[in-house]
């Protein structure tokens, strides 16, 4: 497989004279061999060629009216930067990208760009869409590889000090763009690295941590002080941090309470929830041992439960650790929430999907280790709240799978350390915290909260949304209500799935 | 040889001439005890356990130093002797940490832990990791060792830990010998020795050498002779008593030494000697290093193939079928190349396939690597280009000639320049996973035994090279067992000797294995200046993070860390932990706070070595940094005044409680604490605990002080003396809590513990910590540590905990390193060279 395939018929890159758009087929991005990459940790995709690049930039028609930005939850200008990938002007592509989006190269490999931008992307609706993901994080990793990108201006300082808690996607966002603006920013992270969920969830075969850890870089190149290891609720409180000189608070401490599913046999050795698994396995780079001291996980059979993005991130890292790796869906394929893409990822490298299934116990043996799973067979009945039609079971259709390993990844509360240390702070009772989501202020003046903590758990890209907005915000609120630079952003229109 | 006839406990007994009392009444079925003597081993007469009574002798001969003589009358049990030997055995358990011996839990202790905790120091059985081998213990149970009442004398030796492969304990030595005496049996001048006099008498090299400088040869004779955990090898100790042991033929190098191969399951965990005699000894490659390679991490398990330029895997029959194709493409210009260190069946089926396909057959010495490849035309032909297609079995070809080949098929183990340049990669099971014979240099046939499975698809070369063979339409090759290929070598050279024996000295291992860099692999090699590919540093010091400020171990294998962390200090409150990662690389681990100085902006933790991660973190030195420190975590203990409050703590739990006891007191209760441990010479922060409470009471599972037995018992005390309860607080080790928790439960006095499951964030993020509690499950990270003992699910706690304990052994590093175990060194080392006993 040469590293830059181009799908059949169409145009060889740039020196083609411009041919009716329409024709060019949205290109194709190479990705490792699947029989390959199900036994490591090599990152999937590889990424377009700078040849691929223009070509794909070449099939935006340059709409009056650009759907795709109200698409984007940040709002980046997308016709813009794809026009300069168009022309060859990479770099400037992705300073145009930056303004907009502090993380391109991380955006570019997770958002779900076909629920936002690519939705609405006019090509779309009779062709395929531009393939907006892919163009974006060919622009990061051109900067990142080629290096000079200049150094981010800062405003003069402002005097003003904001306190971030949670180094997370949101936590990122807020902390850039303040810090942008001449404010003091200072990070509080609870675990020992920054990034959140970027390092400890999302798997490094789909986000290499080594981007995750550029980015914070880049963040404390622009003076941000990020302090690791500190634990706000356990530590100091968000009203202490206020009495302490902060001018404003920003808790972007995301959704990080793991549900269980409430059957027998769910403390059995080998069941673990997918963050537990994802942890010990990103995080502190189980796969690694004995180099890094995390016992291995080594699963021979491996059954996640769940049909979400977090779910695939687990069934496919299972596969990474040589096993045999099932999905149990209790819904059809139709409603999985988690991305087409990373489905057939999934499939690709060889994981079975069990839907129309749903856990009913976890087996085990006289040492507690698990040997399988109960579970009953589905069928869809009539929808429910979600509109999604409601999974009824069908009545002595228990089957056992033989498993030695089940992750549970059926979702995450919002995490209460922070809610709970702060009583005046308005509550749902989901346990997220309540946000004007004009504003992203919360009922306690000076405290702002953007992420999964206020939406529960969502996407990196719509958590980056609503820390600008913060960000806006929290500027406006030490600074008398003046506009911070920089367009305002509107609210996303990410249309309904 | 003529025959004598003596009487052994009025039993008429015949013997050969010569033979010792102690023999004789061996053969006749008579068992006296002893520690000392060995049947590989001359009569020494140290211990002293083997004392009888004879007629007409004045006192009480030791058996084995008494030549038996016709017409002897002997006893070998009379109320005397065994009084005697019972103080002899005292004697010699005051030097041997024996707690566990006479403490009144010891079944239901060992009943719950099967296995025994893997320490950096033994202080007793459940921490030894000899305890299902340890010659004292066995004698100890027959003598009734509850009548052994003299407490440990702890001598306070340093652990070495600072050579290859061999971990030394000394404060388990009861100086039988035994390891001097083989050591000089098998090598003439023994690199040990017994040092020092009287009390301070132990084993030691001479000058207190390194055993890398002091001539040991690493063949590990002492370790298998050692009667009690003193002498360790590293890698295998924890593993636990092997469940099988096969004699078999190591194939490292051309000497093919016999081993015995021990193994635990389906897993080599040790070679060892056949017999102890100079004749049969071992090097360090084959008894210690083997094993290492054959559990290497980095082993090749899968076939792979090359597509579009990746090295792609595919299952086996894709693999040979794409080999085959390939090797056919060159058909004319194909050479064999393969390592000497593979079995008979092995190398005369890459010769037949050679010759099938008209190859070229090149070979070369098993601790070799390119340059010693034979015949030396072939290696000029290989440079130039003129062989395109080479089969190879393990690093044998450099980097020049690889680029001149159009094709490889690589059949090897371990990865290396050869398997990345390789079109097709065929993962082989090698050593112990392999059956079949070996010639050694001396001519000599023996037998190689498959003891241990091979990891993930790799198969045995022979049976690759079959199907390579077929695959490719060869005929002849129909075998179904290495044992059909045998009958059909009729001529195979022995390989060429090396010209030095690596048996004699470790100057003389060889640093290759199918031209694999063994140090690459076996990283202790590098203590013996083997070569090996230059490596990144793996762990750097962490630059930032936290200042240890003070290190010491209180008592043996218990440290006190105080740590600058003024994130922490000034919001600790009794009963949280904190969460320490001594290196960027290291776990997670939690440990409870025991004290704190918020102006100071430091923390004091107490950490008890028993695995890598607390290992990692009691190695660093003052002055060192800790990566990570994240805290306070947990709920706070619920501090009220409650009346009478009896704190429990064992272990780390006595300095755990101590928070908790102070807090208490200030709130106005009335605080009991009591401690625990296993001998008296194991109690710590006694006069802290002192200082927060009003009444300190003791208990030592040896009985050397205070109560014999533990918490619960001295709970039992107090209730029996009519003393008011209102709550118990039980921190310590799993068991501990459980027990304390039964106690108390009769008499419904609410009882507090504070809970250890292995955790990961600590923040409540993972659920790995999660715990049953009254039927619902709980994270211990977020919602507690300290829950209701009476309504814990005890087994649950106890089999979660125990999820990783095979992956905990396999972290343990195996590396040589400098210990930094820092009391011995700093503090109590005097200057005759003896440490002191801790006060």
């Amino acid at each position: 497989m040469g590293e830059q395939p181009v799908e059949k018929g169409s145009a060889p890159a740039a020196v083609q004279p411009k041919p009716r758009k329409a024709r060019v087929p949205r290109q194709p991005m190479p990705e490792r061999d699947p029989r390959r990459r199900r036994t490591n940790f090599e990152e999937v995709p590889k990424g377009y060629s700078e040849e691929t690049a223009i070509v794909e930039a070449s099939r935006c028609i340059k709409c009056k009216k650009p759907f795709c930005i109200l698409g984007c939850p940040v709002n980046i200008d997308i016709p813009k930067f794809v026009d300069l990938i168009a022309q060859g002007q990479f770099m400037e592509a992705f300073l145009k990208l930056k303004e907009q989006n502090s993380l391109p190269a991380v955006c570019g490999r997770v958002c779900p760009q076909e629920t936002q931008c690519e939705a609405q992307c006019v090509m779309g609706k009779k062709y395929e869409p531009v393939a907006i993901g892919r163009l974006e994080r060919f622009a990061a990793d051109y900067a990142q590889v080629h290096g000079g990108v200049p150094d981010p201006e800062r405003a003069p300082s402002t005097g003003k000090r904001v306190a971030v808690i949670g180094a997370g996607p949101a936590g990122i966002t807020v902390a850039g763009d303040l810090a942008q603006w001449g404010h003091e920013v200072v990070i509080f992270e609870a675990l020992h690295l920054p990034g959140g969920v970027l390092m400890y969830g999302i798997p490094q075969f789909r986000l290499p941590k080594e981007i995750v850890q550029y980015e914070i870089n880049n963040l404390r190149k622009l003076g941000v002080r990020i302090i690791t290891d500190h634990v706000i609720g356990k530590t100091e409180t968000v009203d202490q941090l206020l009495k302490e000189g902060f001018d404003a608070v920003f808790i972007g401490t995301g959704a990080g309470l793991p549900m269980f599913l409430g059957i027998p046999g769910e403390n059995a050795i080998g069941v673990y929830s997918a963050n537990e698994f994802l942890t010990r396995v990103n995080l502190m780079r189980a796969y690694d041992f004995p180099r890094y001291a995390t016992a291995p996980i080594r699963p021979r059979h491996a059954i996640t439960v769940g049909g979400g993005n977090v779910a695939m991130d687990s069934a496919r890292t299972a596969l990474r650790l040589g096993a045999q790796s099932t999905i149990v869906y209790r819904r059809s394929r139709v409603e999985m929430p988690a991305r087409a893409e990373e489905v057939h990822h999934g499939e690709e490298e060889g994981v079975v999907f069990h839907l129309l299934t749903n856990p009913t116990r976890i087996l085990s043996d006289a040492t507690n280790r698990v040997t399988g799973m109960e579970c009953l067979k589905m069928e869809l009945g009539e929808p429910d709240a979600s509109g999604r039609r409601r999974p009824v079971p069908i009545k002595g259709s228990e089957f056992v799978i033989p498993a030695d390993t089940v992750i549970v990844s059926i979702g995450n509360m919002p995490n209460p350390l922070v809610p709970q240390t702060s009583p005046d702070l308005g509550i749902t009772r989901h346990g997220t915290i309540v946000a004007n989501p004009e504003t992203m202020a919360t009922s306690k003046p000076g405290v702002f909260a953007g992420g999964d903590i206020v939406s529960g758990a969502a996407t990196v890209i719509s958590a980056m949304g609503q820390a600008k907005i913060a960000a806006r915000s929290i500027h406006k609120f030490m600074m008398d209500g003046a506009e911070p630079p920089g367009q305002p952003p509107t609210l996303p229109q990410t249309p309904a799935r | 040889m003529g025959k004598i006839s003596l009487t052994i406990d009025g039993r008429r007994v015949e013997v050969d001439e010569g033979r010792t009392v102690l023999e004789a009444a061996t053969e006749a079925g008579i068992t006296i005890p002893t520690i000392c003597d060995h049947k590989d081993l001359s009569p020494f007469g140290a211990c002293r356990m083997c004392i009888v009574e004879i007629d007409g002798v004045r006192g009480f001969p030791t058996s084995c130093t008494t030549p038996a003589a016709p017409g002897m009358v002997v006893r070998t049990q009379s109320e005397e002797l065994r009084t005697l030997r019972n103080r002899t055995l005292e004697l010699m358990l005051s030097g041997h940490p024996n707690g566990c011996l006479v403490c009144v839990h010891r079944e239901a202790c060992e009943k719950y832990r099967p296995r025994p905790t893997k320490a950096g120091r033994t202080t007793r059985c459940g921490f030894c990791s000899n305890r299902d081998e340890c010659n004292i213990r066995t004698l100890a149970f027959a003598a009734k060792p509850q009548e052994l009442a003299i407490p440990t004398l702890y001598s306070s030796y340093n652990l070495e830990r600072g050579d290859p492969f061999m971990d030394r304990d000394y404060n388990l030595c009861i100086l039988c010998g035994r390891c001097w005496r083989i050591c000089e049996k098998i090598h003439g001048v023994p690199a040990i020795s017994i040092i020092n006099r009287g009390k301070w008498a132990r084993i030691g090299t001479a000058f207190d050498k390194s055993h890398v400088e002091s001539g040991c040869t690493f063949c590990g004779a002492c370790i298998d002779i050692c009667p009690t955990g003193t002498l360790a090898d590293r890698y295998a100790r924890w593993y636990g008593r092997p469940t099988a042991e096969t004699p078999s033929t190591c194939t490292l190098c051309p000497e093919g030494c016999s081993v015995l191969a021990l193994t635990e399951g389906q897993k080599l965990i040790a070679n060892r000697m056949i017999a102890f005699s100079s004749q049969t000894s071992l090097c360090a490659l084959g008894r210690f290093a083997y094993p290492q390679v054959v559990n290497a991490p980095e082993r090749l398990t899968r076939p792979l193939a090359r597509e579009g330029g990746e090295l792609i895997p595919v299952d086996w029959e894709s693999a040979l079928h794409a080999a085959a194709e390939g090797l056919q493409g060159s058909a004319g210009s194909v050479a064999v190349v393969a390592s000497e260190s593979t079995t008979r069946e092995d190398r005369h089926l890459y010769a037949k396939l050679a010759g099938a396909l008209g190859a070229r057959l090149g070979t070369v010495p098993s601790v070799s690597g390119p340059e010693a490849l034979e015949p030396e035309e072939l290696k000029a032909d290989l440079h130039s280009g003129k062989i395109e297609a080479v089969i190879v079995n393990g690093d044998l070809l450099d980097e020049s000639t690889l680029g001149q080949l159009k094709y490889i098929v690589a059949i090897d183990c371990l990865p290396s320049n050869v398997s990345e340049a390789a079109q097709v990669v065929l993962p082989a099971a090698v050593l112990s996973e392999s059956q079949g014979t070996y010639r050694n240099a001396a001519g000599e046939v023996k037998p190689v035994a498959a003891v241990s499975a091979s990891p993930g698809e790799a198969r045995t070369e022979w049976r690759i090279v079959r199907d390579l063979a077929q695959a490719m339409g060869l005929s002849g090759f129909e075998y179904a067992a290495a044992s059909e290929i045998t009958p059909e070598i009729t001529s195979d050279a022995a390989p060429g000797r090396l010209s030095a024996n690596p048996r004699f000295s470790v100057n003389n291992l060889p640093g290759r294995f199918r031209g694999h860099y063994l140090a690459d692999t076996v990283r202790s090699l590098e203590a013996f200046e083997l070569p090996a590919s230059p490596h990144k540093l793996l762990e750097q010091a962490a630059a930032d993070g936290f200042a240890l400020l003070e290190k010491r171990e209180v008592v043996p294998n218990m440290h006190l860390l105080k740590i600058k962390a003024p994130q922490v200090a000034p919001y600790a409150k009794p009963g949280q932990f904190v969460i320490l990662m001594a290196k960027e690389t290291s776990e997670r681990a939690p440990f409870t706070l025991v004290d704190w100085d918020a102006e100071q902006g430091s923390i004091t933790v107490i950490i008890e070595e028993v695995g890598r991660s607390s290992r990692e973190l009691v190695s660093l030195r003052p002055g060192a940094r800790i990566a990570h420190v994240s805290g306070p975590l947990g709920v706070p203990f619920p501090i009220e005044k409650k009346g009478t409050v009896v704190l429990g703590g064992g272990c780390y739990g006595i300095g755990a409680i101590y928070p908790i006891a102070r807090a208490l007191k200030e709130a106005g209760n009335e605080v009991i604490c009591a401690i625990e441990a296993c001998g008296d010479y194991l109690l710590y922060m006694e006069s802290e605990m002192r200082s927060v409470c009003d009444d300190l009471l003791v208990a030592t599972k040896d009985g050397s002080r205070g109560v014999h037995g533990g918490v619960q018992e001295i709970f039992k005390g107090l209730v029996e003396a009519g003393r008011r309860v209102d709550f118990f607080v039980a921190i310590g080790c799993t068991f501990m809590m459980r027990m304390a928790s039964e106690a108390t439960q009769p008499f419904g006095i609410p009882t507090y513990v504070a809970l250890n499951p292995i955790m990961v964030d600590g923040t409540g993020m993972c659920g790995a910590c999660r715990v049953s509690v009254d039927g619902k499950t709980k994270f211990a990270c977020a919602d507690g540590p300290i829950f209701d003992g009476h309504s814990v699910d005890w087994d649950e706690l106890f089999f979660r905990r125990s999820a990783y304990a095979r992956e905990e052994i396999e972290a343990l590093p195996q590396m040589a390193e400098i210990t930094a175990s820092g009391w011995q060194q700093a503090e109590s080392r005097g200057s005759d060279g003896c440490s002191l006993r801790q006060e």
